[in-house]
């Protein structure tokens, strides 16, 4: 992980002063290193891209403001004045327009969602109503604000009520804002503060992929092995086996946002597939599990085990368990897995699971929504894998087809997520946001293309990336970017030969690829090792003869678009 | 009482100490020097002070103390001297309710 801190720009109409200080502190990662601009002055701080907080390209900025310092209209409604609603909205379009100018400076943006003090309702009844509630007409500007941000990919609203909701009674505070400025309390800051982490490691790309469950007390109740199926704690009418059922559904609300779930378990396999395959009241079905290792092994070693199965990292796990040995075991062991620490009572596990801050991602991709398919179609192509006699008969066998696009607004999102998560098949690691990617794409000399891989079993979705720089008599292969999903079935080669083909019809002289190492892509390094003699290495620097051949594979159909 | 006050100022400390440079942490010590020349909390640090400890105070003594009247801001570098003469200063506040 980086250990540099994230430049962060902190816009506001108030003191910030107080956020900065818990933000510095905060140990998880990232770390963050603010700038605070000066206060009371967000419209011209957002107008001025030449001011002294916006240089040298911080990563990120909040801009956090109260309604009326940014919407003069909702300034005369606190007054109650006669304010039309169009009017207030009128004014938070261009606020907007505001914000979508400043977010070309920075990777990241962060609006917290405007909010009134909790002890403003001295028109209680009237606050919800069309045109002349102050609530009312604040959510419609929330939401205005959120529909109009959607315009940039990389600024996002966050909820404020959360942290007011999470503050309690101490969210705000009129002693500190008569004294500093500052309206809320600072339990609120101190809820920010989280949130804005776990946003910003999903934007980083380190959202958590696979949840690893246990079976006995922790997915139903009681021991299967000893008091069967049929007698354990799961649903009915009973507090603890509502509780269990609770969490399998939470478990499967998390699958249905793309996060894949797998067990490891010490039991005998049939048993406790028995169990799940026929309780009457379970949630989650065999088929709803990327894998298992249902055994008496050690944990840390199925753990391993599946991992490499799915062709996941610890970094990308959560184990959950009941029991605390186990727990400590498997942090000492794989400090990079996430073992949160665990409720003893049952009835807690649900809120526990939702509340884990590690699986935020800054947009869902249909790839991201259909991982548990295609991690159950790998499965099956890896039975196939053990019918055939050799390598080319399986590739034969899977009838692959290699959909070749250009770089679009459509497959930008997923584009852009594949180039900040991938990290084995990755020649350049370069991390880039939407606008930067586009950006990039769009200048005459580059050229990028994104590959959709898909077989008899199933659809992998958007899976390649390559881009060129064109140089005078050369053309130098930039990124180099394949999900390891589809590894190992020729598609690096395919994904070569498309770039390769391209550059031969401009008559280049030679093609080649710098390799820049990382802790994580020696797979990359291996694979332009394997093309010898074809592409003759130089230091780390790849070099192949512009005149060479280099086709398709046989076993893939390859599509252009 | 002064103790439960001065147990109550070093949970005041903890909370300030969220707030800044993990190597410009304040001392839980009655000699800590707060306010004044060599005091080490600036404006900033002074205004979560008091309202930091106006709210514990209420939470872990269960009796409200008021520091941002007239007559504590018209000594604030006496009041806030240190962290031990700020705790005699409620202690005092709190004896003369006790007095009325």
């Amino acid at each position: 992980m980086d250990k540099q801190p994230y430049t962060c720009v902190l816009v506001s109409d108030f003191n910030l002063q107080n956020f900065a200080g818990y933000v510095a502190n905060d140990a998880e990662f990232p770390g963050i290193k603010s700038i605070t601009a000066p206060f009371g002055q967000p419209v011209a701080t957002l107008l001025d891209g030449d001011l002294p907080c916006w240089q040298n390209a911080p990563a990120l900025a909040v801009i956090w403001t109260r309604p009326q310092s940014v919407v003069p209209a909702f300034k005369a409604l606190l007054k109650y004045e006669q304010v039309s609603l169009p009017q207030v909205l009128q004014q938070v379009d261009e606020y907007c327009a505001l914000l979508l100018n400043m977010c070309a400076r920075v990777k990241f943006a962060f609006v917290p969602s405007w909010v009134l003090p909790s002890y403003r309702s001295v028109f209680g009844v009237l606050d919800m109503q069309t045109e002349i509630g102050l609530t009312n007409t604040l959510m419609r500007m929330n939401l205005r604000l959120v529909e109009n941000l959607a315009k940039a990919s990389n600024i996002y609203v966050l909820n404020t009520h959360r942290w007011i909701a999470q503050a309690g009674i101490q969210a705000f505070s009129p002693k500190l804002w008569y004294l500093g400025k500052i309206p809320f309390g600072n339990e609120v800051f101190k809820a920010a503060v989280p949130d804005i982490k776990a946003a910003l490691r999903g934007m980083l790309g380190y959202a958590r992929k696979l949840i690893i469950v246990d079976l006995d007390d922790t997915l139903w109740g009681g021991i299967v092995g000893d008091a069967g199926w049929e007698n354990l704690v799961l649903g009915g009418h009973h507090h603890t086996g509502e509780a269990y059922a609770d969490f399998q559904h939470a478990l499967k609300s998390m699958q249905n946002r793309g996060i894949l779930l797998a067990i490891v378990s010490k039991n005998e396999e049939p048993v406790a597939l028995e169990a799940i395959r026929k309780h009457p009241e379970m949630v989650l079905r065999v088929e709803d599990f990327a894998g298992w290792r249902i055994n008496w092994q050690d944990k840390v070693k199925n753990i391993i085990d599946l991992l490499t199965e799915l062709n996941l990292g610890p970094q990308s796990t959560v184990f959950i368990d009941d029991n605390p040995a186990e727990r400590a075991r498997v942090k000492e062991s794989l400090p990079e897995v996430l073992v949160p620490d665990w409720p003893e009572d049952p009835l807690f596990y649900p809120a526990t699971l939702l509340s884990l801050r590690c699986f935020e991602l800054p947009s869902l991709s249909p790839e991201d929504l259909a991982r548990t398919t295609m991690y159950l179609s790998e499965n099956k192509r890896r039975e196939l894998k053990k019918t055939v006699s050799s390598l080319e008969e399986w590739l034969t066998g899977l009838a692959i087809r290699v959909q070749v696009e250009e770089l679009h607004f459509a497959n930008l999102p997923r584009a852009t997520q594949l180039l900040n998560k991938t990290n084995q098949m990755n020649l350049s690691t370069r991390r880039m946001s939407e606008a930067e990617l586009m950006a990039w794409a769009a200048q005459q000399h580059h050229r990028l293309w994104t590959l959709r891989v898909s077989d008899k079993f199933g659809d992998a979705g958007l899976t390649g990336l390559i881009s060129l720089e064109i140089l005078d008599r050369s053309v130098q292969i930039v990124d180099f970017i394949l999900s390891c999903r589809v590894l190992g079935r020729k598609i690096e080669e395919t994904m070569l030969a498309v770039a390769i083909h391209h550059a031969q019809a401009l008559g280049v002289e030679n093609v080649h690829a710098r390799y820049i190492p990382t802790s994580k892509n020696k797979p990359c390094l291996d694979f332009f090792k394997s093309l010898a003699p074809r592409f003759q290495q130089q230091g780390e620097c790849f070099m192949m003869d512009g005149k060479q051949p280099f086709p398709v594979p046989g076993h893939i159909e390859l599509i252009r678009n | 009482m002064h103790a439960k006050i001065t147990q109550m100022l070093f949970s005041v400390i903890d909370e300030l100490n969220q707030l800044r440079p993990t190597d410009d942490h304040l001392e839980k010590n009655l000699e800590t020097p707060l306010a004044g020349d060599y005091g080490r909390l600036d404006s900033a640090g002074l205004i979560n002070l008091i309202a930091v400890t106006e709210q514990k105070a209420a939470v872990e003594l269960g009796r409200p103390i008021l520091l941002t009247d007239d007559r504590t801001l018209s000594q604030v570098n006496l009041v806030f001297r240190t962290l031990g003469a700020l705790a005699d200063y409620i202690h005092l506040r709190l004896n003369e309710k006790n007095d009325g």
